[in-house]
């Protein structure tokens, strides 16, 4: 695929060519300093700013928050329908690589057989051109769920910040015809750039400031060894606000509703929904499958990082680091990933605790502690009841054993 | 907020949100965070997570009391009762703050003399609560080096209201907790602007900042501003005006963003009242049942299509800017009070709110260094900010009280106006719920909102409910001596046998046709949170 340089400022007048028959979205830094994904009305009055992550992801150009599916009209002759206007084709300019995850993702969502029409007829005239990150940002773990910070595939044009200009690739034919449609505004690659470009590259890998192992994580939850109280103290934090899969580039739950324009006629309307709502799961008669004490976040994090893992390979997350620093209960997914991890360790080490003073007590030998110490892995039991049920030790062995070596200390 | 202003000489949370985190006991009382605050439930909860001990004081077992370490499930009403036992507890235990009481505080002696006069037992009957747990609770927060109270709603919606807050600010100077980071009281207010919009003396006695109208030079300073010869007696509360009845020597009102019709206690009395006015304006961003009745509704723009400043709980004075153009043909709240005042005769003249900001610095003195521009590029800043090189003020009353010394006001435990009794045998709460807001004019205009919470639900007892016969879902008959509404029963085990709790957001089941109208006589807060109740299957 093709390399070339883009000279920053030929940015502009090279946009300018790209927003002619097109919608153009690009990061904005706002009058009040927010960097948003914008649509552009006017390239010479907007301020776009590809130096730092924005704070919404690119969902809503694609899958927008509210959208309307078709009109109603109620006549003598009974209900007639009208669909709604089809998108125009649109250039995402400036993504960062989550972002561009985060819709092939959707991808995988909305285009598998049945193809949501809606969404698909919004994608298929889109064009992505990202941007790689030179330096992560502090919630940022993309390198965890291999999602950045640079990509191999997935846009058609992806640049690289040089300081004074871009190094830019293409990664599918939509790309290179681009480059090939203004060749004005490009210049061949030298091999210092392309020195320079790796060098970034490896810099940003290194330059993350969370280690979130997402991984790991999978293979706890595989194991079922995630204790319920982990489930419950993020669900007794979590009120339902539904803001964290808002906000997620990769949360696709819809619901639909319809709404009256007037006497006579209608909207149908899709808007997104978040499985952390009550309504979303709550029966007719107000029973709920999913309790809100226990599992009210069990739904999101078992989707993302395991469901979606043994479906697709890889995790539902694309490490955005967006949930964090959102929730009213202080509840985001590496905060998660943190706490089951530690947790395993924690339970380890007690039990290994437990374990050693039974068997210096004499009230267990080391091989029944090794097949205990199997079961509860297999089972996700804590140890003690493991040794219970297997009828080797009591409650009250353990407890003296546990008081003798409080005594000691 | 008239309770702090007695006690400690300022109304408003002394210290931050987020000095709460480093709190080591946080005792929370008439307040179901959680659901009406969630950004100070997780402070709570952060506070928790670092070792932080959570008392919670709430006749239901609210989400956050979950996470508490006791929980003090006292009967509606008997605040004064339970706090009294508390104080009573830290003296008798010697747990008290004997250098703070002497240098900072004056009265301590008839607190002293109240407080040994009182029958501990007695109060925990009162309260409902074992006296073992009272102990506990008075032990743990009195032994706290920084010890947090956050009360709300459920502390001033009483006829007794002041006189609660009175006995909060009692227990935190009796032990000391007040005039340190992490430390002191924290009303915790319900709105992003409740504040901001009794700072700008929007409550009758006051201009902006506290400043009574009754004094000759205040009232001088505002008159030379203004142009205009000003009143020096105070105004009517909102219960004064919106309960008289028809012909009643009010002629026209002007409601601005409120809806009385559906949040104001006793609610048919509202409406008459309304009805027999010869004129009525409101401006709302929905047409709300108050609006209905108006002869002029202005259509209002939200917060997002308009740009200007609220103040929140911690005294935080925060800009807002415009997200989007004004949809159709609303206006600004500023632009409506500028043009009517136009019509009428006063020119109000300004180009935008940082000129209306630059007023308000200019005549209030807590205010008197913040300016949009200051606002612009930070969270905000905290009043007092008297002048435009004051960083603000994080947390009040740091060496001395806003009134000089803080006064402990010793206070009997008052009975709610009314109790049940056979004809009325339930005690009715009202609050709110965590996806509504107020009378729910915005928030039942969102499809997933009323989704997630589509009507209102009476929570009942389940062995009450059981005795009744009733089941989840069915419709109830719900009375007071005022009133009647229709609503769906839920059977919980979070509320104690004899108490009712239901939500005031929908007009299909409008609670506050059954509240009790009884004012506070101090700060004129009706008790929303104590009424008598009958119910039987509709
Ligand atoms: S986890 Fe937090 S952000 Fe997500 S729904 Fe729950 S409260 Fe809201
Ligand atoms: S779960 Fe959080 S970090 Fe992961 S993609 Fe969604 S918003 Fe980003």
């Amino acid at each position: 695929m093709k390399k070339n340089i883009l000279k920053k400022d030929h940015v502009r007048p090279f946009l300018r060519k790209l927003a002619r028959d097109s919608r153009l979205i690009a990061p904005v830094r706002t009058s009040h300093r927010d960097l948003l994904y914008q649509e552009i009305e006017s390239i010479d009055s907007a301020e776009i700013d590809l130096s730092e992550q924005p704070q919404e992801s690119a969902k809503q150009f694609l899958f927008p928050q509210q959208e309307q599916l078709f009109t109603y009209q109620n006549t003598s002759k009974g209900f007639t329908f009208s669909p709604r206007k089809s998108g125009m084709p649109t250039v995402l300019f400036g993504l960062r690589s989550c972002d561009i995850s985060a819709i092939l993702y959707m991808d995988v969502i909305f285009l598998r057989s049945p193809r949501d029409h809606y969404y698909l007829e919004k994608r298929r005239d889109t064009i992505i051109i990202g941007i790689g990150c030179n330096e992560p940002w502090d919630n940022c773990f993309c390198n965890a769920t291999r999602t950045g910070p640079f990509l191999e595939i997935g846009f058609d044009l992806q640049l690289t910040d040089l300081g004074d200009r871009f190094y830019v690739e293409s990664g599918r034919a939509v790309g290179d015809e681009i480059l090939e449609k203004w060749p004005q505004f490009f210049s061949p690659v030298t091999e210092e750039d392309e020195k320079l470009r790796y060098q970034l590259m490896l810099e940003a890998r290194s330059g993350f400031k969370r280690h979130v192992h997402v991984e790991t994580a999978f293979q706890k939850i595989a194991d079922n060894s995630v204790s319920p109280s982990v489930w419950e103290h993020i669900a007794k934090r979590c009120d339902g606000c539904g803001g964290c899969a808002y906000i997620c580039p990769t949360c696709t739950c819809f619901t639909i509703f319809d709404r009256p324009l007037s006497p006579h006629t209608g909207e149908r309307l899709r808007t997104w929904d978040a499985c952390t709502h009550d309504g979303f799961t709550r029966m007719a008669g107000g029973h709920n499958p999913v309790n809100p004490a226990t599992d009210r976040l069990k739904r999101r994090f078992m989707h993302k990082l395991y469901y979606d893992y043994k479906q697709f390979k890889r995790p539902g997350c694309v490490g955005c680091g967006r949930c964090v620093g959102i929730c009213f209960g202080g509840v985001d997914i590496a905060m998660f990933v943190d706490m089951v991890c530690a947790e395993k360790r924690d339970q380890r080490q007690s039990a290994a605790v437990i374990g050693d003073l039974l068997v210096e007590a004499g009230l267990i030998t080391r091989k029944q502690l090794s097949e205990a110490l199997e079961k509860r892995d297999r089972t996700g039991m804590p140890l003690g009841s493991v040794l219970m049920e297997m009828g080797i030790v009591t409650k009250e062995d353990i407890a003296n054993c546990l008081a003798d070596k409080v005594e000691r200390l | 907020m008239a309770g702090l202003a007695t006690t400690f000489g300022s109304g408003a949370m002394t210290n931050s949100i987020n000095e709460i985190t480093g709190a080591e006991v946080i005792f929370v009382i008439g307040s179901n965070t959680t659901e009406a605050h969630p950004q100070i439930a997780r402070r709570i909860l952060e506070a928790v997570d670092n070792g932080a001990k959570l008392i919670v004081a709430d006749p239901r077992r609210t989400e956050l009391s979950r996470s508490a370490h006791i929980h003090l499930q006292l009967r509606p009403g008997s605040d004064i009762a339970l706090l009294n036992a508390m104080m009573r507890v830290i003296l008798s235990e010697g747990l008290i703050d004997d250098a703070f009481i002497e240098m900072r505080t004056e009265n301590f002696k008839e607190l002293r003399k109240h407080l040994l006069s009182q029958d501990i037992d007695k109060l925990a009957a009162v309260s409902g609560i074992p006296v073992s747990q009272i102990k506990k609770a008075a032990r743990l927060y009195a032994g706290a080096q920084k010890g947090v109270i956050c009360y709300c709603l459920g502390i001033t919606q009483h006829i007794c209201g002041t006189a609660n807050v009175e006995s909060i600010a009692n227990l935190a100077m009796l032990t000391g907790h007040v005039e340190q980071a992490y430390t002191g009281v924290n009303p915790l207010r319900g709105q992003n602007n409740v504040q901001g919009a009794c700072d700008m003396g929007a409550i009758p006695g006051v201009f902006p900042g506290y400043q009574p109208v009754s004094d000759p030079v205040i009232r001088e300073k505002f008159e030379r501003a203004w142009g205009q010869a000003l009143p020096s007696e105070p105004g009517l509360t909102i219960t004064d005006m919106t309960h008289r009845g028809r012909k009643n020597g009010i002629r026209a009102m002007f409601i601005m963003g409120e809806n009385p019709v559906m949040s104001d206690p006793d609610a048919s009395k509202v409406e008459e009242t309304l009805k027999g006015l010869e004129f009525l304006a409101v401006s709302d961003i929905f047409l709300t049942e108050t609006a209905s009745l108006a002869h002029v509704v202005f259509p209002a723009a939200s917060f997002a299509e308009k740009c200007g400043s609220v103040t929140n709980s911690e005294r935080r004075v925060q800009l807002m800017h415009q997200a989007i153009p004004p949809i159709g043909e609303c206006r600004s709240d500023s632009e409506i009070i500028t043009e009517l005042a136009g019509r009428l005769g006063y020119t109000m003249a300004y180009e935008n709110s940082a000129e209306i900001m630059e007023e308000i610095a200019l005549l209030t003195p807590i205010y008197g260094g913040i300016f949009h521009d200051r606002l612009e590029t930070s969270w905000g800043l905290q009043w007092p900010c008297p002048s435009r090189d004051h960083a603000g003020t994080p947390y009040l009353h740091k060496y001395s009280f806003a009134r000089g010394k803080g006064r402990f006001v010793p206070a009997e435990n008052i009975t709610p106006d009314e109790l049940p009794d056979d004809d009325y045998p339930f005690i009715l709460m009202t609050g709110r719920v965590y996806h509504h807001y107020h009378t729910g004019a915005m928030t039942r205009a969102s499809d997933i909102l009323s989704r997630e919470v589509p009507e209102a639900v009476l929570e009942i007892n389940s062995d009450d409910a059981r005795e009744k016969g009733l089941r989840h879902g069915d419709m109830v008959s719900l009375r007071s001596r005022r009133g009647e509404i229709e609503v769906r029963v839920k059977p919980v085990d979070t509320i104690s046998r004899g108490m009712l709790y239901v939500s005031f957001h929908f007009h299909e089941s409008p609670v506050n046709r059954l509240t009790n109208p009884a004012l506070d006589p101090v700060a004129k807060c009706p008790e929303y949170k104590v009424c008598a109740v009958n119910l039987e299957k509709a």
